[in-house]
Formats: C-alpha cells, structure tokens, sequence
C-alpha cells in the first residue's frame, strides 16, 4: 500500500507512453534481428519460401574471393574513414576553437557538407573526379602530372570514396572535439603555459590527455558512422571497378535486391552485424586503458 | 608581442580561409555550372564563371528540370515524408523520453538499453526482413515504409528527451502533484511545453535524416510520381549522365530546403550535436 502512494502514476502508465517505440523495436528491430539471423541459414529468393540449408551460405562466403574482398574493402574503409576523419576534424577544432571575428562563418562553412545528401556529395565529387572533365585531373595536367582515373582504378577507388566520406562528415566530429575543447578546464593549460610548455608539449601533453573522453566518444561515434557508406558508394560506384568499392553494407543490398539471393544477403547481413558489435566490444574494453576520467 | 599576435592571426584566417575553400568548394562549383549550357560546362577551361548568369534563360536548366523532370513533384514527396517523419519522432520520443525520465517501472533498463543497442545497428541488417515485412503489409510503393519505421523508434530522440527531462527542476514536477495532474497531464502540460530546444533539434535532425534518404526509397517506391528527391536525383544520374548542367541544377534544388533550413537554424543544429558530444 505504501509503495503504491509513493509511485505518483499508474502501473501501466508507462507502458503507454512507450507503446509506439515499443512496438517499433519489435516490428522494425528485434524481430528483423532474429529473422535476418535465420534466414541467413536459408536459401530464399523473396518470391519463394525460405529453405533451411544450415551453414552453407555461411561456408559459400567464407570461401568466397569475393566476400574476402568485401570484407577486406570495409576494414579498409573503416580504417582510413575513422582515422581521417578524427584527424581532420580534430586539426579543424583545434583552428576554430578561438575567438575571432567571423569565427562563425567558418564553422558553418565546414559544417556544410555535413548537412548535405551524400547523393548530392557523390553527384558533384564524381564530376570533381572525372577523367577527362573532372576539375582535378584537368588542374593535374596542368602541372605536368598524368592524371589517374580515380573512381576506374581498382587501386583508387575505394580510397576516393573514403576521402570524399572523410570530406563530408569531417564537420560533424570537429563539432563533437570543440565542444571538449571548450569544456576544458583553462587553469591547466594555463598552467602548462606558465610553466613554460611549448604548444607542441601542451598539445601531447595536456589537451590530448584532457580530451579523451571527447575523443572516445568521437571514436565510437566514428566507427558506427564507418559503416554508414551506402549512398555514397551507390552514387560514385556502384560498388565497382571490379568489387573494388563493395562494402558489407553495400554487399547486402547488392545481393538481396539486384542478385535477389536473400538467404545468401541475411548471412552477409549478420557478418556486418557481428563486425559492428565486436568493434564496439573492443572499444569499450580499451576505453580503460587510455581514457583519463569521466 | 602585439605584432606577434598580429603575425599569428593572420596566419589563422589564412588557414581559415583554405579549409573553408576546400569544404565549400564543391558547392560553389555545383551551383556556378547549374547556371551554365551544357557547352560551357564541358569547356577545357573549366570556370566558375556561368556563361547564363544574368542573362535572360539564366534559370532555364532550373525551369527544365523541375518541369520536365518533374522535380517540383519530387520535392513535395520528400516534403510529405520528411515532415510526417520528423513529426512522428518528435511525438512518439518525447513520449518515450518522458517515461524513462520520471517513472518507475519494470524492466526499464532492459527496453533502455535495446533501444540503445539498436542505434549501432545499420539499417543494411534488418532491411531484407523488413523489406518482406512491408511486401506482407502491403505496403510496398506507398509512403508508408519510408514513413513509419522512422516514425516508431527513435534511440537518438528518445535519449535526448530523457536527458533533457530528467534536469527539468523538481518543483515544477511538486507542483504538478500537488494539483493533482495526471500522468498525461503532466507531460503535456507542464513538461512537453519547456522542450523548444530538444524538440527543434530532433525536428531537424529527423528531417534531414528522412529528406537524405536513399535505400529506403530505392527499395520501396517504383512509381515515377511518388520518388523522393533523392531518389530521382540518383535515376537522373544514371539516365542522363551527359547533361550535367541539369544534374547539377537538380543537386542543388535537392539541397535548397536543407540550406534553407541549416541557414535559419544553424545555432540549434551545431549546438545539438555538440551537446551529444559533451555526454561523453
């Protein structure tokens, strides 16, 4: 009786409050979850029914050279998207982290790409970087280099499509690292500033240290975000030159919607799920050793 | 000291200025070649000078691609979408927000936690079930896929809501008590109304989500009259690879409502998502 009086709201209450998500986790999340998870042991093509055929779509991908360069193409994505973009927006923090005039123009101005499609990204790069036309390699030439084929060459074109991904979400985490750097105590590096720090010291040794929260925050922020690359991809190369831009997110679509083998596309669809989920794992288990406090 | 300072200003705006330049760039040049002909983009002396600026067609790659192409059409369909999205979120998370913020409740931590888990997942895992899922409604061709998933569960939102709640001052919540306002009552009337800033930030966020939007509306509309922006952006793409001027005219009509909307709420959507950044 007691108990009751001090619970200011219904049993059930809540749980009208939470119907709609509720239901939506369930229809949108957990059941496609578990349903994915089983049709991966399936053959099934969407029109027919799904046929249990225990591990060998699991078998066919790991035997695959194919599904080797997937995997390969989405560790080297997520590499080189993660590192460039905590590098790039950290430097971009670092510069417009002060008071000047105008200071706000600038953060917009980097903050712009974020906010655009990134199938109007991949439209202006894939102009950008034409072969003939294309801006950059018109410049090139001009300098008496002989210009690559960018988004052609197998060797190119994942990086290309890396870059223009660090390009556009470069802005995102520079907001994330300024919003650390503005929250830093200033005693401390004033301090290190009395004590005769040089700015390269203070940088290493104070506000590196001092912004790792911020930075684990960006770092597992940038590692669920690596993955998002599909409408880049689909608009600069359709996963091509010969698989060199087939990512697991994009391997999924691939086949389940143009080669229609869906039981094949939920097994490759559970791999991701276990990349993002043991990536996830690591970094939580590492945030012990280098994140200073919080 | 003063010129040193001089020195190094100087230096900043400089560095400033190039990155700015790298980041706006592409912008600038798209905008500048969708007012060219198509003889003029392809020029081996590549300009940001427009050949049909201030001239009297000066809009006609416009007027071509959204009366030929269809693109006013497009626009209001991601407007539908995109606002019953952001829409919904707004509802249905402030809600949930609520709830996890000020009740007490069984299994609060589990449903929490799933709704967060969830935020990692990418769409590409549940998107073959959810596709059958939406064939058995049958709902394929229709708005309501693009609509209703993104309507139902929102982790970002929810989290926001319940963050921004839960340091809502308690005498607001006494009061509410002490008047004798029911649950619903409490929520609508004392705490729904104080949530301008979370609520504008989610409402931008769910919009631009829903506005840039592409294998959803790939899978899902085949209809010509019922694609999204996006969507016939990507079509147009690959039909019309040549015509450039006309793509680029399109890209930049596809991104106007967004610019529109980033120039007007620029505070809200930086301080959001440094916001986000500060919870760590």
């Amino acid at each position: 009786m007691r108990r009751r009086k001090l619970c200011w709201h219904g049993p059930l209450t809540p749980w009208l409050f939470l119907l709609p998500t509720v239901i939506g986790l369930l229809v949108f999340r957990a059941i496609p979850v578990g349903a994915a998870f089983y049709l991966g042991f399936t053959r099934w093509s969407l029109l027919n029914n799904p046929v249990f055929i225990g591990l060998r779509n699991y078998k066919e991908a790991f035997a695959s050279a194919t599904f080797f360069k997937v995997v390969t193409n989405t560790v080297v994505f997520s590499l080189i998207y993660v590192v460039g973009v905590m590098v790039v927006s950290l430097a971009f923090a670092l510069l417009i982290n002060r008071k000047l005039k105008g200071i706000n123009f600038f953060r917009a101005a980097l903050y712009l790409p974020v906010i655009t499609s990134a199938v109007a990204v991949g439209i202006v790069w894939n102009w950008i970087l034409g072969p003939q036309y294309g801006i950059l390699n018109i410049i090139l030439t001009k300098l008496g280099i002989t210009p690559p084929y960018w988004l052609g060459d197998p060797r190119l074109a994942l990086l290309s499509v890396s870059v223009v991904q660090v390009w556009k979400m470069a802005g995102y985490y520079m907001i994330l690292f300024l919003a650390g750097l503005q929250n830093m105590p200033h005693e401390v590096l004033e301090a290190a500033t009395v004590d005769g720090a040089k700015p390269f010291q203070k940088f290493f040794h104070v506000t590196l240290p001092l912004l790792s929260p911020t930075t684990f925050f960006v770092l597992t922020v940038a590692i669920i975000d690596s993955f998002h690359n599909f409408e880049l991809i689909y608009t600069m190369t359709k996963g091509g030159p010969q698989n060199a831009t087939d990512t697991l997110v994009y391997d999924v679509y691939l086949n389940g919607f143009v080669n229609y083998r869906n039981g094949y596309a939920s097994a490759v669809a559970f791999v991701l799920l276990i990349f993002v989920g043991v990536l996830t794992l690591m970094n939580f288990y590492i945030k012990k050793k280098w994140v200073t406090q919080g | 000291m003063r010129k040193n300072n001089r020195i190094q200003t100087t230096g900043v705006y400089a560095l400033l200025i190039l990155v700015a330049l790298v980041s706006i760039f592409p912008f600038l040049w798209m905008v500048s070649s969708s007012f060219k002909s198509d003889s003029n983009v392809f020029s081996a002396t590549p300009s940001l000078f427009s050949d049909m600026l201030f001239r009297k067609d000066m809009f006609r790659n416009y007027q071509v691609v959204l009366k030929e192409f269809q693109f006013s059409r497009y626009i209001l369909n991601s407007l539908f979408v995109s606002l019953s999205c952001a829409i919904g979120q707004v509802l249905v998370c402030s809600l949930a927000g609520f709830a996890f913020a000020k009740m007490k409740f069984r299994g609060k931590n589990f449903v929490f936690s799933f709704l967060l888990m969830t935020m990692m997942i990418p769409v590409q895992v549940t998107i073959i079930p959810e596709y059958f899922l939406m064939m058995s409604f049958g709902w394929i061709d229709s708005f309501l896929p693009l609509i209703v998933p993104s309507f139902l569960a929102g982790a970002f939102g929810t989290f926001m809501y319940k963050e921004f709640f839960e340091v809502v001052p308690q005498p607001l919540f006494d009061a509410g008590i002490i008047d004798g306002v029911g649950a619903f009552g409490m929520f609508s009337r004392i705490y729904f109304p104080l949530t301008a800033s979370p609520t504008v930030t989610l409402f931008i966020i769910a919009f631009m989500n829903a506005w840039n939007g592409l294998l959803r509306p790939m899978l899902y509309i085949s209809t010509d009259k019922l694609q999204t922006v996006t969507l016939a952006l990507t079509a147009f793409q690959s039909q019309y690879d040549t015509q450039w001027n006309l793509l680029l005219a399109g890209s930049v009509i596809s991104i106007l409502p967004l610019l529109i909307l980033f120039v007007f709420c620029q505070r809200y959507i930086i301080e959001s998502a440094m916001g986000s950044g500060v919870k760590g």
